[in-house]
């Protein structure tokens, strides 16, 4: 699989490893957060036949963090954008 | 009791290697310190000015290095660069540091990378072998982070057929011997 990093142009997959559902970037406030909210965070994921996004740490490469969408029924990825750009523009400072 | 005075010297990580596989050579750049340099947040500005003053060198974009004769920026993360330089002294860190001012936040890399040059007709082939990027696509200049045989490496195109290989220290040996199977693969 090739992952078209938005800063370095396409890389295979080896350099990355995949940690998980894009949904753990909006973790609740812990200190405000009912118990319920923090139980959905830690266990609770969809487990989608499609579209799907996750988070990609580009370990072997400049160490940056991935949104890579892609779909899990025909593996072909879509979209490929930087973490922090994503959690800015989901509000958070960075 | 007998007064001793001993001076050490820092020895080379492969002992200098030199040496040559047909019309190639691999050769220990001993004589460059490595420091990199980490952007403080909204900071990218002061740093440009500083790298533009101290050394004379612009701020690398991904996937390209800037050079000013042996000494070269080389962009590792989206807020952190590796300055490449001749410097005899292990006191790499403090000669960049007084440079910068505090536009920067440095670590000492010298000790923790083996740097090879490796040169010849060969290279291209040698390294195709070794190196998951088409590195014959690479402008001069031209630098990317990846692994080569399981182990973390940097690879910077200065010429042609002639390029810098970085890998850790601590597999230096391992590295070497995977970049030499690599040319004997392709040479006779």
């Amino acid at each position: 699989m090739i992952i078209d990093h938005p800063l370095l142009g396409p890389r295979d997959a080896a350099e990355f490893v995949v940690k998980g559902d894009a949904s753990l970037i909006g973790r609740p406030d812990g200190m405000t957060a009912s118990p319920e909210d923090m139980h959905d965070y830690m266990y609770l994921r969809d487990n989608t036949a499609g579209e799907h996004r996750e988070l990609w740490y580009h370990e072997q490469g400049d160490r940056s963090w991935l949104v890579v969408t892609r779909n899990t029924l025909t593996h072909e990825v879509t979209k490929v954008e930087l973490a922090r750009d994503v959690a800015r523009a989901q509000g958070r400072s960075r | 009791m007998a007064e001793l005075a001993f001076t050490l010297s820092a020895a080379p990580i492969l002992g200098g290697v030199n040496q040559s596989i047909g019309e190639n050579r691999i050769v220990e750049r001993d004589d460059l310190a490595l420091v990199s340099i980490a952007t403080p947040i909204d900071g990218e500005a002061s740093l440009t000015a500083s790298l533009e003053t101290g050394w004379g060198l612009a701020l690398p974009d991904p996937t390209v290095s800037t050079p000013r004769g042996e000494t070269r920026a080389v962009r590792t993360a989206p807020d952190q660069l590796l300055l490449i330089f001749q410097h005899g002294t292990p006191n790499a860190d403090a000669t960049v540091k007084s440079k910068l001012g505090g536009t920067g936040y440095t670590t000492d890399q010298t000790d923790a990378w083996v740097i090879l040059e490796v040169s010849g007709p060969k290279t291209l082939d040698a390294l195709e072998r070794l190196c998951p990027l088409d590195v014959s696509h690479f402008p001069d200049g031209g630098a990317g982070r990846t692994v080569m045989e399981h182990m973390g490496a940097m690879v910077i195109r200065l010429g042609a057929d002639r390029f810098l290989l970085l890998s850790a220290s601590s597999s230096a040996r391992s590295f070497l011997h995977a970049v030499e199977t690599s040319y004997r693969y392709v040479t006779d």
